[in-house]
């Protein structure tokens, strides 16, 4: 073993590390997150998260009711809804993919989905 | 050496490759990553490469990829052994023939086993059509670290008695 092969190792090793530091963060990033915002079943608007998204907020006006959205880091919640009760508003922030908010009387629907293939689970793998 | 006896020794080194590759494929893998091998083929293209030459090398790599592939029955295979096996010998030929009065086998068989890597996970993400699968390429050069040097230590020793027998049997 020469000193080149100790060379070789520590940059592969260093190479490595830094690639995983890297990786984790591409993963844990919310780039692939969306909202999705449906009324009567039918598609309203798709937002991504990013950080010009934080604190913008969404006026959704349609024939059965208003609400506003507030987006945050990767996260979104209703804060305001003329619904009787205003369970919306209550429920709070929803983060993880496949969360929703449901406001029945205005019929919306927020739900959190993901675009990317990977996050679903999966049925066989071969190597 | 004789034309016949040298095929002779080829085919027997590609007759231990195929073993050795079913051999490891039946052991449990110790590490997080899926599809981390120990590499122990490797072992085989090393030695062919040290002694017999780049042209025999890659002749035994693509002929132990076929049989593997012929063994197991796995055709999905083939393209992920063929193209991992390859690319490393042709790197561990550069890095050997270039190199060799800096790095000894130990260093030619890390690049060798990095190559295996990349080659497949680049196989994998055209096949997949899925450029993520690269993100998997730091935690296999990271096995891919300890499994070079454990075949380059094993070449070492191999290497020296293989050439004994060699001159013994041939000469």
């Amino acid at each position: 073993m020469t000193k080149w092969d100790k060379l070789l190792i520590v940059f592969v090793l260093v190479a490595s590390l830094l690639g995983l530091y890297y990786v984790k963060g591409i993963a844990s990033n919310n780039s692939t997150k969306y909202i999705l915002i449906e009324v009567d079943g039918e598609q309203y608007k798709k937002i991504s998260f990013g950080n010009n998204m934080i604190g913008e907020t969404i006026e959704v006006k349609t024939e059965y009711g208003y609400n506003k959205l507030e987006i945050g880091d990767g996260r979104v919640r209703i804060i305001e809804a003329d619904c009787p009760d205003k369970l919306d508003v209550k429920q709070g922030w929803i983060s993880n993919p496949g969360q929703v908010i449901v406001c029945l009387p205005n019929r919306l629907v927020v739900e959190i989905i993901t675009e990317n293939n990977e996050d679903k689970e999966l049925d066989y793998m071969s190597y | 050496m004789s034309r016949i006896k040298k095929i002779i020794f080829l085919a027997l080194l590609v007759a231990l490759g195929l073993a050795l590759s079913i051999i490891e494929s039946t052991i449990p893998v110790p590490f997080i990553a899926p599809g981390a091998k120990l590499g122990l083929a490797n072992i085989v293209s090393l030695i062919t490469l040290v002694i017999f030459g780049f042209k025999s090398a890659i002749t035994v790599a693509i002929l132990r990829s076929i049989t593997f592939t012929l063994a197991t029955g796995n055709f999905s295979s083939l393209f992920y052994s063929l193209s991992g096996s390859v690319l490393s010998v042709i790197v561990m030929f550069c890095i050997y023939k270039y190199f060799s009065s800096y790095f000894s086998l130990i260093g030619v068989s890390i690049f060798g086993a990095i190559a295996h890597n990349v080659a497949q996970i680049s196989v994998a993400s055209i096949i997949m059509e899925n450029i993520k699968i690269f993100s998997y390429l730091p935690i296999m050069s990271l096995t891919s670290l300890f499994t070079g040097y454990f075949v380059g230590l094993s070449s070492i020793f191999i290497t020296d008695k293989f050439k004994k027998v060699l001159n013994k049997a041939l000469y």
